[in-house]
């Protein structure tokens, strides 16, 4: 493998994602929107039915607004991870439209190094993002009152990173059989809206009809998306207690705001839901290089047939 | 000796013969013409040669090499395609870079290059600018210096001028052709542009997929185009006393020559009517005509 050949297809598709308004400005319209419904009416929702939970126990407006505010940054970085890699990987799908693929694969160079660059460029782009939405997510953690362990800082910054490889492998499937700009914005448009219910972002589990909530357990989305609640909202949850309410109270507002999580009734530990996230990228993973490989075939001239003729 | 040589290719889509058993050689430092209306097939055997699409049948060589060795072949050959395929959000320089990297063309070596094709495409105004917001006569000028950045022994040319004006194609075609001096470029060029392909070497006419003829702009003309002998300032009667083909328009009369053999016969034999009169050459036009039955303009068939 060309590692400069890569390098260079890598970087020439981290500035084509920035410099093109096509592609990252549509990319941030399904963060905005959840900020946007936060501030409008669901954040007053999130912390109505957190006071519900431990009604008649006393609890301070910074517990509540600290449990809030982890809720919203683990559902921003939830959606983010899976949008933003779905907006990147457009990139592909636009080389082949306008051309550019053509152009890139005259030189000498294997059509597996462009994908892996497809790849890696859309991995990249949402990684920086998901860590600056990150970063400024702590930094308003930090202002309401930080209730984080040192734990929960580097467990959420794996939990990112994970989803965006997640968000990466999905995206780059679903492109890859992708050949025009319309197919492309009906997908983001998708993505954009359905996603973040079926990740459990928008709405916790708890609130859904138990079949519903069943059938989107089966999605391995919705345990990254449980492991930024636990990791952004756990250590505000557990700080109840300090405030004399019992443990059992605790353990509910987890369960109500899906930072445990349960599967068909069983409860699901923390590395059950790293395993099924892990195991669901390599899977989609290999999809996306069998698919490749496949249309790397099909394109590729074969020898000629000498009895053709 | 050849560069190319292609051996009974054949590119067919389900029923369509896109490509039907075509074979032509073009030699190193040639001037190449394929000459065809949309179509015919000339776009579908590049897309072959830069082994972009699987051929169903023969054989592709490119310096003796078949095509299908990407790391030899590719390297040789430098293409610039129908529309523009430059990133047009990206600047000309980060287009020209990220494509000469392909090629392990990086850091001073690239700038060195940059230098050199700035100067001769004049592009040293352009390369901040996004190629978006580029007029096509300069995306063209562009494009061109982004399929030489790698010195490329072959430089394929899909009807590269279409929708340029004339001045502009003037002095691309002024470059091409210096260039091909200097660097012993082989060009290969499909065009629907008949002066184009007459500027040519060798010019492959090329209808439906099967090659109709094959020769030089010359033997083409002297084979299927007439010349044309124009009078001025005589009458009718005696331009019939010719005793061969002619019309009029307005003032003067066209009369038909097989060659320009012929036309000497004609005007040593009647020296009284040739006091003012022009020869004029058969056109690729005509031999389009006479080898298709159909004219060309503008890409689609008249």
């Amino acid at each position: 493998m060309n590692f400069t050949k890569l390098r260079y297809l890598v970087a020439r598709n981290c500035k084509l994602f920035f410099r093109d308004k096509g592609t990252f400005f549509p990319s941030l319209i399904a963060p905005l929107i959840l900020l946007f419904l936060f501030i409008a009416f669901l954040g007053d929702v999130y912390r109505d039915s957190i006071r519900s939970v431990v009604e008649g126990f006393p609890i301070s407006d910074g517990l509540v607004e600290s449990i809030a505010g982890g809720w919203l940054i683990s559902t921003l970085l939830a959606v983010c991870a899976v949008t933003i890699a779905f907006t990147a990987n457009t990139i592909m799908v636009q080389d082949r439209v306008t051309g550019a693929r053509n152009d890139l694969l005259v030189a000498p160079m294997s059509a597996g190094l462009l994908a892996l660059s497809y790849f890696l460029a859309t991995f990249l782009v949402t990684l920086l993002i998901c860590f600056t939405a990150l970063g400024a997510g702590f930094c308003y953690l930090a202002a309401i009152g930080w209730r984080l362990s040192v734990l929960d800082v580097f467990s959420a910054v794996l939990d990112s990173a994970l989803l965006a490889l997640f968000g990466t492998a999905l995206s780059s499937l679903v492109c890859g059989f992708l050949r025009s700009q319309g197919a492309v914005a009906a997908i983001q448009a998708t993505v954009s809206a359905a996603y973040g219910f079926l990740c459990g972002a928008y709405m916790p589990f708890g609130n859904l009809a138990g079949w519903l909530k069943d059938v989107l357990m089966l999605l391995p989305g919705s345990y990254g998306t449980g492991l930024l609640h636990l990791h952004l909202m756990g250590g505000a949850i557990e700080a109840v207690t300090e405030e004399g309410m019992p443990p059992a109270l605790a353990e509910a507002l987890k369960q109500g705001f899906d930072c445990t999580l349960d599967f068909f009734g069983s409860a699901v530990p923390v590395w059950v839901c790293y395993l099924v996230l892990g195991i669901a990228t390599a899977l989609l993973l290999a999809a996306y290089v069998a698919l490749c490989a496949h249309m790397g075939r099909r394109a590729r001239p074969r020898r000629s047939v000498r009895n053709f003729t | 000796m050849a560069l190319i040589e292609i051996r009974h290719l054949k590119k067919y889509y389900k029923d369509v013969k896109a490509v039907d058993d075509i074979s032509f050689t073009v030699g190193e430092g040639e001037f190449f013409a394929f000459l065809g209306v949309n179509g015919a097939g000339k776009s579908t055997t590049i897309s072959v040669l830069c082994g972009r699409e699987r051929r169903d049948g023969g054989d592709v060589l490119l310096g003796g090499q078949d095509v299908e060795d990407d790391a030899g072949a590719r390297a040789a050959m430098g293409v610039v395609f129908q529309d523009c395929v430059l990133d047009k959000a990206l600047s000309v320089r980060d287009n020209l870079k990220y494509r000469a990297a392909l090629y392990g063309i990086t850091g001073k070596a690239f700038d060195r290059k940059l230098r050199e094709l700035s100067a001769l495409f004049d592009l040293t105004e352009l390369l901040p600018r996004p190629v978006g917001k580029l007029s096509g006569g300069q995306r063209r000028r562009v494009d061109v210096a982004r399929a030489l950045l790698h010195e490329p022994k072959l430089l394929i040319l899909d009807e590269p001028t279409t929708g340029l004006d004339p001045q502009t194609r003037k002095s691309l075609w002024e470059t091409l052709l210096g260039l091909r001096a200097v660097r012993r470029l082989t060009i290969f060029l499909t065009t629907h542009y008949m002066e184009e392909a007459a500027g040519a070497d060798r010019v492959v006419i090329l209808d439906k997929g099967k090659i109709l003829a094959d020769d030089t702009p010359l033997n083409l003309k002297e084979k299927y185009a007439h010349d044309l002998v124009t009078l001025y300032h005589v009458r009718e009667s005696d331009v019939k006393m010719l005793g061969v083909p002619y019309r009029r328009e307005g003032e003067k009369y066209l009369v038909s020559v097989k060659n320009s053999a012929e036309a000497t016969a004609l005007i040593t034999a009647h020296p009284q009517l040739f006091h003012d009169y022009e020869v004029v050459k058969g056109k690729m036009d005509d031999v389009f005509l006479a080898v298709t039955g159909r004219t060309l303009e503008q890409g689609g068939t008249k």
